[in-house]
């Protein structure tokens, strides 16, 4: 409701009561209550137990623009956040928790006579809200009224059931027995009530396994059609008793066959959980059928709109993508590449280092400039481990002269990331960066450009390795400069490598030099030699 | 070899645990699909690694009925006939029960018997193609069929003599050290042959000597089979408790079946789950369940449907509609969107959209409203003057259905009737 609604009615009378129960304003409407029975007049029955609802389900704060209750710590600009993470709450996650003698009890206390939805109203609120013992003691209060209760106290109750006792045969037994009483009472059971006793049953124990089958079997011979949320706490239960491996193995796919090809509306709030627990399963089981089932299963109908927000289509679709790159062929996984980012969602940066293994397998490692280009649009490019990983797959084996060309590219490229000082601090330049950008760009005949990155290693701090200074020397001698050779020799000298002298003799030996270069490279190699 | 063994044990008492829920199948024993046959050394030590099925072949030897096999299946869980440390004589006794009635078992003498347990002794290889299906197709009864194997023994039980000239023929492969369990698809009975049965046959009789020889026996049996097929199709059930109490159980492998058993079969919830063909079944109406609740009609809908949403319901339908998606993936969703709001033009463009109801009101009921005032207003002075204007009004709005502008005109009727006492003070109200 927006806060600048004001109120019209301003007389005492229940009218005025009706108005601010209707624009939720709680205090305004507990205030009107009590003056209302001050001065004497009767309340309907009717505003009494909307009154109720609303202190209840608010548990006596005000509503915030999320649509919760205020907790003691929220702000206005919570709420959006709030939403966003809704997803994974319970219906019981106490937002704010259940006072003492608030004004939900005392109204209840004073009422002249509580019918099954004044409890209703108190119980459900209580059990929202954390009160969950008071819950249960104000069911017996019921019982001993000679009330019936109705479904939704059940479905709060069993709810609540695993938080007041210990002992997960202790939780089973109290679970049953509301069940029974509600059989006594003549009160139907719902999807929901089924969907709360699973819930409950994830916290049970070993106890759970065969119950949660149990109740799967009462739900089809009452005819009630289990909801994609009552599969996911089955599947959860068993993946806990017996492992994920073996679930995903055995009740998997008879659950995937028995969904196939159906439609499916939102009949909960956590349907769309069923398909990211799914395909976690499947990615730790590593089970590319299941896997493909549940994405067909996705795609049939409306069932996508489940998934909810973007935050939650991410960690699916994220799921989906190990998967596909642990086991898929790379022609498959490139495929699925294409298809879904970024239009379904942004892979993180573990995401991108798995397909970076997958090209790795697949032997298509001249694509790595692309993904390097698409690492750059997603803004993963301040991930240093990804860079590196990058790099050494790069260098790691030599290629092609194009691929090498490429890659000498892509390097620049990198080198460049490796400067920007946009996001925070730049990247820290590894030795292995170092080195791996300088071969690259040897490799494709950069030498400018390497000789560049080589100064870097002094401006930074980091040791040459051997190999690359040899590899740069024989570059040198392939392209002929031999004032080059030269300053090479003179920055190893300058580093103290051991391997200067080899340097100094193999720039003697295999290059035409001057006179004042030769001299000035035996000094090197004396001064070397002697330091040794 | 054991390990084979434990196969064959395995998947045949996974088929077992299946053909349980099968109660009654016209299955014929003669046509067995699998049939575990274990050689059986002549006379010597037999030390028949025997399971049931070859239990069930021997004692099928003289049940004439596929049925009673079956039955015999099913009805014993563990197999009686499992164990056979069957000496020799053992066998022979049994074999000799079922060999003289077709209908009852009786015992009689060795021989015959003796003889069809050679018969029985054939590694005979069972190939997927040979196998001549009929009956169930399931992959339980198939493996029921295994269970239920009689192929070889009812040829001999219905035609002892018939077959006794063929037994030569048959012994002859004995190799007779050699235990070979083989397991034969009967021919007739069901379409499906459990590959691994079929592997694991084809695994056993590998390391068969004679095995063409065999092979060749064993088709000639199934062609028999078959023959014999239609006239013991009618299989009589009432041998079945004789057989049964004819059936020697060893103890050492009651133990050894169960033990299997549960193994595969038992979890401790006691639905289990079924390795092998089964996998996990959720088959609902016959499993256990809770008990809690009984399944009614759906006479108690009704009360949800009167109630009033409460707050309670708005909240859970907000949350439900927070946590789904509901925004359009592209431009052509949200313009469907728009369209379903009324945000956008319906194409083509109906001038006439909303209004299919006037179509049907002839314009003369709009415009000529006079007739209206010929009762309950004056019809002379300031109200008629009053009226008339406003009829005149409503004559030319085009936004009013004739019934607004008709219960327009009512509410001044009663208007001017309710305040007739002040119009007649000022002398206006005229009729």
């Amino acid at each position: 409701m927006p806060e600048t609604v004001s109120l019209v009615l301003e007389e005492v009378s229940e009218e005025a009561l009706k108005e601010r129960i209707t624009l939720r304003k709680v205090k305004a409407s507990v205030d009107m209550y009590d003056q209302l029975l001050q001065a004497g007049t009767a309340v309907s029955i009717e505003t009494t137990h909307n009154l109720l609802d609303l202190i209840c389900l608010y548990c006596d704060r005000e509503p915030v623009e999320g649509g919760g209750p205020q907790t003691e710590d929220t702000e206005p600009g919570e709420g959006a956040k709030k939403r966003k993470i809704r997803f994974q709450q319970s219906l019981v996650s106490p937002k704010c928790t259940w006072e003492e003698n608030n004004n939900a009890e005392r109204l209840f206390n004073v009422l002249p006579e509580r019918d099954t939805r004044c409890y209703s109203a108190l119980i459900r609120g209580m059990a929202k809200h954390g009160a969950y013992e008071k819950a249960f003691s104000m069911y017996t209060g019921l019982l001993n009224e000679r009330l019936k209760a109705d479904i939704h106290i059940f479905n709060a109750l069993i709810i609540s059931a695993p938080n007041v006792r210990e002992k997960y045969t202790e939780r089973w037994e109290l679970i049953n027995e509301l069940l029974t009483h509600m059989k006594e009472q003549e009160v139907r059971p719902n999807l929901l009530t089924f969907n709360n006793v699973l819930q409950a049953l994830k916290r049970c124990g070993t106890v759970a396994k065969s119950k949660s089958l149990q109740t799967l079997y009462e739900m089809k011979a009452l005819g009630i059609a289990p909801s994609l949320t009552t599969y996911s706490y089955i599947l959860e239960i068993f993946s806990r008793t017996a492992g994920v491996v073996q679930t995903t193995s055995n009740m998997l796919p008879e659950i995937m066959s028995e969904l196939s090809g159906k439609s499916f509306t939102c009949q909960g709030p956590n349907d769309g959980a069923f398909f990211i627990n799914t395909m976690k399963m499947c990615l730790e089981s590593i089970d590319l059928e299941q896997g493909y089932k549940i994405q067909s299963l996705l795609e049939c109908g409306e069932n996508w709109r489940l998934l909810g927000a973007s935050f939650h289509q991410g960690i699916y679709y994220g799921t989906f993508f190990r998967l596909l790159c642990e086991r898929e062929h790379i022609d498959v996984v490139l495929k699925w590449y294409k298809k879904l980012i970024p239009t379904h969602f942004y892979p993180n940066s573990q995401g991108l280092g798995k397909l970076l293994q997958a090209l790795d397998a697949g032997n298509r490692l001249d694509l790595l400039p692309q993904i390097w280009q698409d690492i750059r649009t997603l803004h993963h490019e301040d991930k240093s481990h990804l860079v590196e990983e990058l790099l050494s797959l790069m260098t790691r084996d030599k290629h092609s002269p194009e691929v090498q060309e490429s890659f000498a590219a892509c390097a620049l490229d990198v080198k460049g990331v490796f400067e920007i000082v946009a996001h925070g601090p730049p990247l820290e330049w590894s030795p292995s960066s170092l080195k791996n950008i300088t071969s690259l760009l040897l490799r494709a005949n950069k030498t400018q450009q390497a000789w560049e990155v080589l100064q870097l290693f002094k401006s930074k701090n980091r040791i040459p390795p051997n190999q690359l200074l040899d590899d740069f020397l024989s570059a040198c001698h392939s392209s002929g400069s031999a004032e080059r050779a030269l300053d090479l020799v003179r920055l190893s000298a300058a580093f103290d490598l051991p391997a200067t002298a080899e340097l100094a003799k193999r720039t003697l030996a295999e290059f035409q030099l001057t006179e004042e270069q030769r001299a000035i490279l035996s000094d090197l190699v004396s001064v070397t030699e002697f330091s040794d | 070899m054991a390990n084979m063994y434990r196969l064959l044990f395995r998947t045949v008492y996974t088929a077992r645990r299946s053909s349980v829920s099968v109660c009654e199948r016209t299955v014929f024993p003669a046509k067995c699909d699998k049939a575990s046959v274990f050689r059986v050394a002549n006379g010597g030590g037999v030390k028949a690694l025997s399971t049931s099925s070859v239990r069930l072949c021997e004692k099928k030897d003289n049940v004439v009925p596929s049925t009673n096999a079956d039955d015999m299946a099913d009805q014993t869980e563990s197999p009686p006939l499992s164990t056979q440390k069957a000496e020799d004589d053992g066998k022979v006794d049994n074999m000799a029960t079922r060999v003289e009635k077709p209908v009852v078992l009786q015992r009689d003498d060795g021989g015959t018997i003796k003889q069809q347990m050679d018969v029985k002794i054939e590694q005979i290889i069972a190939k997927p193609k040979k196998v001549k299906t009929d009956g169930v197709k399931s992959g339980k009864e198939s493996l029921l069929d295994l269970l239920g194997t009689m192929k070889v023994d009812v040829t001999n039980k219905r035609k002892l003599t018939n077959l006794k000239p063929q037994q030569n023929y048959y012994t002859t492969p004995k190799s007779e050290q050699a235990e070979v369990a083989t397991v034969e698809a009967s021919s007739k009975k069901s379409e499906t042959l459990d590959p691994e049965l079929v592997s694991a046959a084809s695994a056993a009789a590998s390391t068969l000597p004679n095995r063409s020889q065999a092979e060749s026996a064993l088709l000639m049996k199934l062609r028999q089979h078959e023959a014999i097929a239609e006239a013991q199709k009618k299989g009589n059930m009432n041998n079945l408790g004789e057989i049964i109490a004819d059936m020697k159980v060893t103890k050492l492998n009651r133990r050894q079946n169960t033990g299997t058993y549960n193994q595969i079969q038992f979890d401790e919830d006691g639905r289990g789950y079924k390795q092998g063909a089964g996998g996990f079944q959720i088959s609902f109406l016959r499993e256990k369940r809770l008990d809690i609740f009984s399944p009614t009609t759906g006479e108690d809908e009704v009360d949800f449907a009167v109630a009033r949403p409460t707050l309670w319901d708005m909240d859970y339908a907000n949350w439900l509609s927070n946590s789904i998606n509901l925004m359009p993936r592209n431009g052509l969703e949200e313009m469907i969107q728009w369209t379903k709001e009324g945000k956008m033009w319906q194409y083509p463009i109906n001038n006439e959209i909303g209004l299919e109801e006037e179509a049907s009101v002839p314009f003369h009921e709009h415009i000529f409203l006079d007739k209206h005032l010929k009762e309950g207003f004056p019809s002379q002075g300031p109200v008629r003057h009053f009226m008339e204007l406003v009829v005149a009004g409503l004559s030319r709005n085009p936004y009013l259905t004739v019934q607004q502008k008709r219960e327009h005109i009512s509410w001044f009727r009663d208007y001017f009737q309710q305040k007739e006492d002040v119009l007649k003070e000022a002398d206006v109200y005229l009729n």
